[in-house]
């Protein structure tokens, strides 16, 4: 394997930098009425909401990150202007030294980011035929990507459904399918937007299993984030806690757990999930 | 319900206006057409351009009258089969034809009909020696058309119910339509005849544009009267034709 | 350079192919936008201009016979479907709005060249397929056409298309502002309805309105090249209309770059 060599390397360089990048988002307000109606269509009253607030974070190369938060705590949003899709208000972030919002294709050809929620892959031709397409936007050996896609859909047990309208085919096996089509080009950051999400548990733990083991292998670097606490306890290295727009914890999944015990001052040991979920509830009372 | 629609209409400004902005260029490329041809010839048809122009006011107001009240319902019916909306209505213990007809009104367009009418007048102060006690048989003559595109219309759209996708039987409809846009004497005798009977978008604008322009002809007047009440009951019947074949949305 | 462009070309070609692909499975609905529709519209326009013909003192209009408009009336309905985009302009728009530009902004590719290579590449194949039937009916009923200019008039044809698909791309940045914008392409075409030349040969317009509306970049759409194939338009004309159409989408493209980064600027990644 000629991955390994760069495994190896003891070095661990930062992949991703960002300095008090913040996002605030604009929205019109319509007070009730007609003649309010009206009076919008020339005069209209804006607020703004603050989705991310002066974060500044540094991540390592081939590690795993979860973000977690409520939700409108501002995941999306840093995943968002971290992948390019969204510009931020103020601040600046480096991914693999690039400025991702200004999408230029050498630094798009080496991140991948996949929507839980919405379709990447062309509704109405099969996903060979989509991957084939892919090959050519990333520029990618027709015969290499022909072997990747067959071990990738091996390793996900999904091959009998390659050539079939992505259409035609169950939100799990749609699920597969992007995947494989987020993983074509050997991405080196890797961005996950609740990849789980409305799936079965054994989907859910196949594609679990099937992450941990790409990763092991590949090595890239990447944030996760779930509703799925599970998603984060056996992938995360690192965890994320964001809570209106601040990040308010960043650390280990493990050392989260017993700082929070310790805080706790209770005898009965809570597991990951719980924690969470008590963070969570904090924090909507606050609110 | 009225008042509902307007403010929805309002919220997206932009919308406002280009429904506006996009029939007033409907209008010009009608108007255009025909000002222009009438530059290289007397008369089309019967008429010259000024009877022509009248046609056009005609048929601009009742097209803004049927887009306000009936064309977006009308247009959602094949929206609401797929989504399985028209579950919901089927389940309510009304007549399922009305609702789906008369749901909704696009008050947007209110301003289409203001236009249309100004065109009307307009036109008809060009005609020389025009009674506009004619305009009274408007009053009778509009509420037919309105009910006979409607009845067209709502044909063309109920076969959604049956094929689900029918996007281009919409599409024929426009076609349809844009035959009766044009003066029924432009046609040849049979066509003529044709799209005042078996297909009637003749009916429509040509019928109260004679009733304008021309010298009573009873023949042509009372004839929607008759059509009308056929209309509706062929248009009942499809209904309970088409829902009989209705299998409703997967999920 | 030379390995960007044949990257940057060779991905194109893919995108005019997924567009036949795509569109080809829904035959039914293809065929009868690329067929039915315009023999309809045809038919219904030779009806008008048989009633014009009829009510006219003279057996000529602006110096041209019957034959000459019944030849315009069936031209002009195949090339005005070329020249048109509705299927792209509203998946372009709904992109925007609704936020699957998302799976498009995060891959090393443009959006103006994604959608641009869909449309050529399914106008390509429109064109393959309905061209037949005006040349088959030209020559059947014998209407006045030079066959030997129809590749110049859909050359020009097709480079008005990059401007229509630029003003399309333009329509789309204001989806970043503005919701339901489709209205506005309704607009926008029934417009362009006029000023292509689709309703009337824009050389029966009188006094300076004919010059003006032939020299803008519209008139390459369906006027100049359907004038050209029945002999109403000679070859400066056609020639003014690629100059026309080059100045077009020069300022057009500079707006769309400019009005493109404000709009992603601005960009709430809309919908999760």
């Amino acid at each position: 394997m000629p991955n390994n060599q760069n495994i190896l390397m003891p070095i661990m360089s930062i992949v991703i930098e960002t300095t008090d990048l913040s996002r605030e988002y604009k929205s019109y307000q319509k007070p009730e009425g007609v003649m309010n109606s009206i009076k919008g269509i020339w005069n209209r009253e804006y607020t703004s909401k603050i989705a991310l607030d002066k974060t500044t974070l540094q991540i390592e190369s081939g590690k795993i990150i979860g973000l977690v938060g409520a939700n409108g705590a501002g995941k999306t949003t840093l995943l968002k202007i971290l992948s390019g899709l969204v510009t931020p208000t103020s601040g600046d972030a480096r991914v693999l030294g690039y400025r991702p919002w200004e999408r230029k294709n050498d630094f798009l050809r080496q991140i991948s980011i996949l929507l839980g929620q919405k379709n990447q892959l062309w509704w109405d031709i099969s996903p060979v035929d989509s991957y084939a397409l892919l090959a050519r936007i990333y520029d990618l050996d027709l015969n290499k990507t022909r072997l990747r896609i067959k071990d990738l859909a091996e390793m996900l047990q999904c091959s009998h459904v390659l050539n079939t309208q992505l259409r035609r085919l169950s939100l799990g096996e749609r699920m597969k399918m992007e995947i494989i089509g987020a993983l074509l080009h050997e991405p080196k950051i890797l961005f996950l937007d609740e990849p789980t999400i409305g799936l079965d548990i054994v989907a859910q733990e196949n594609i679990r299993n099937f992450l941990a083991s790409y990763v092991k292998e590949k090595e890239p670097t990447v944030i996760l984030t779930s509703h799925y606490m599970d998603d984060i306890a056996t992938l995360a290295d690192r965890l994320l806690l964001i809570s209106k727009g601040n990040i308010v914890y960043q650390g280990t999944v493990n050392e989260f757990v017993a700082n929070s015990n310790k805080e706790l001052a209770q005898d009965d040991k809570v597991d990951f999930e719980e924690v969470i979920r008590r963070f969570l509830e904090t924090e909507s009372r606050i609110r | 319900m009225f008042k509902a629609s307007f403010i929805a209409d309002l919220e997206y400004r932009a919308n406002f206006f280009t429904r506006i902005l996009t029939d007033v260029f409907w209008y010009i490329a009608q108007i255009a057409t025909f000002e222009v041809l009438y530059q290289h010839t007397q008369k089309i048809g019967d008429w010259d351009v000024h009877q022509m122009r009248v046609f056009l006011g005609l048929l601009f107001v009742i097209d803004a009258f049927y887009m306000i009240i009936i064309h977006e319902n009308l247009d959602n019916i094949s929206e609401k089969v797929r989504k399985g909306d028209l579950d919901l209505l089927l389940a309510k213990p009304i007549n399922s034809q009305f609702m789906i007809s008369l749901q909704k009104a696009n008050t947007a367009l209110i301003g289409n009909l203001t236009l249309g009418t100004s065109w009307l007048f307009y036109s008809l102060a060009g005609l020389p020696d025009f009674h506009y006690i004619k305009l009274l048989w408007l009053l009778m003559l509009i509420p037919c058309s309105l009910v006979v595109i409607y009845a067209m219309r709502f044909i063309f759209s109920a076969t959604a119910v049956i094929f689900t996708r029918s996007e281009n039987l919409q599409f024929l409809w426009w076609q349809v339509y844009r035959i009766g846009m044009r003066p029924d004497s432009m046609y040849n005798p049979i066509f003529k005849w044709i799209i005042l009977t078996v297909i009637p978008v003749g009916v429509i604008v040509s019928i109260p544009a004679r009733a304008l322009l021309n010298p009573p002809n009873y023949y042509y007047i009372f004839w929607p009267l008759i059509l009308v009440p056929i209309l509706l009951y062929l248009t009942h019947r499809f209904w309970t034709f088409a829902l009989k074949y209705y299998s409703s949305a997967s999920s | 350079m030379k390995k960007s462009f044949a990257v940057f070309w060779k991905r194109n070609l893919a995108f005019a192919k997924l567009a036949v692909v795509s569109n080809l499975e829904y035959r039914l609905n293809y065929f009868i936008d690329v067929l039915v529709q315009p023999i309809l519209t045809t038919g219904i326009e030779i009806l008008l201009w048989f009633a014009v013909f009829k009510g006219a003192q003279s057996t000529t209009i602006a110096g041209f016979g019957r034959e000459f408009y019944l030849s315009y009336a069936l031209w002009s309905a195949f090339f005005a479907r070329i020249a048109s985009s509705w299927m792209y302009e509203f998946k372009m728009i709904e992109e925007v709005s609704s936020g699957t530009i998302n799976s498009l902004i995060v891959r090393p590719m443009g959006f103006y060249e994604y959608y641009l290579s869909q449309l050529m590449g399914y106008k390509f194949i429109t064109t393959l397929i309905s061209m037949i039937v005006p040349v088959i009916a030209a020559y059947y009923y014998d209407l006045p056409t030079h066959f030997s200019r129809i590749p110049l008039a859909i050359l020009l044809c097709f480079y008005y298309l990059i401007l229509v698909h630029t003003i399309s791309f333009l329509v789309s940045c204001a989806a970043f502002h503005f919701t339901k914008i489709t209205s506005f392409t309704v607009a926008k075409n029934l417009l362009l309805w006029i000023l292509t030349g689709e309703l009337f040969p824009l050389d029966l317009i009188p006094g300076v309105w004919r010059e003006r509306l032939i020299a803008m970049p519209f008139s390459s759409g369906v006027f100049l090249p359907v004038g050209y194939i029945t002999g109403r338009v000679e070859l400066p004309l056609v020639i003014n209309g690629f100059i026309s159409v080059t100045f077009a989408l020069i300022i057009l493209n500079l707006l769309g770059a400019w009005w493109w980064k404000k709009g992603l600027d601005s960009y709430a990644g809309t919908g999760a």
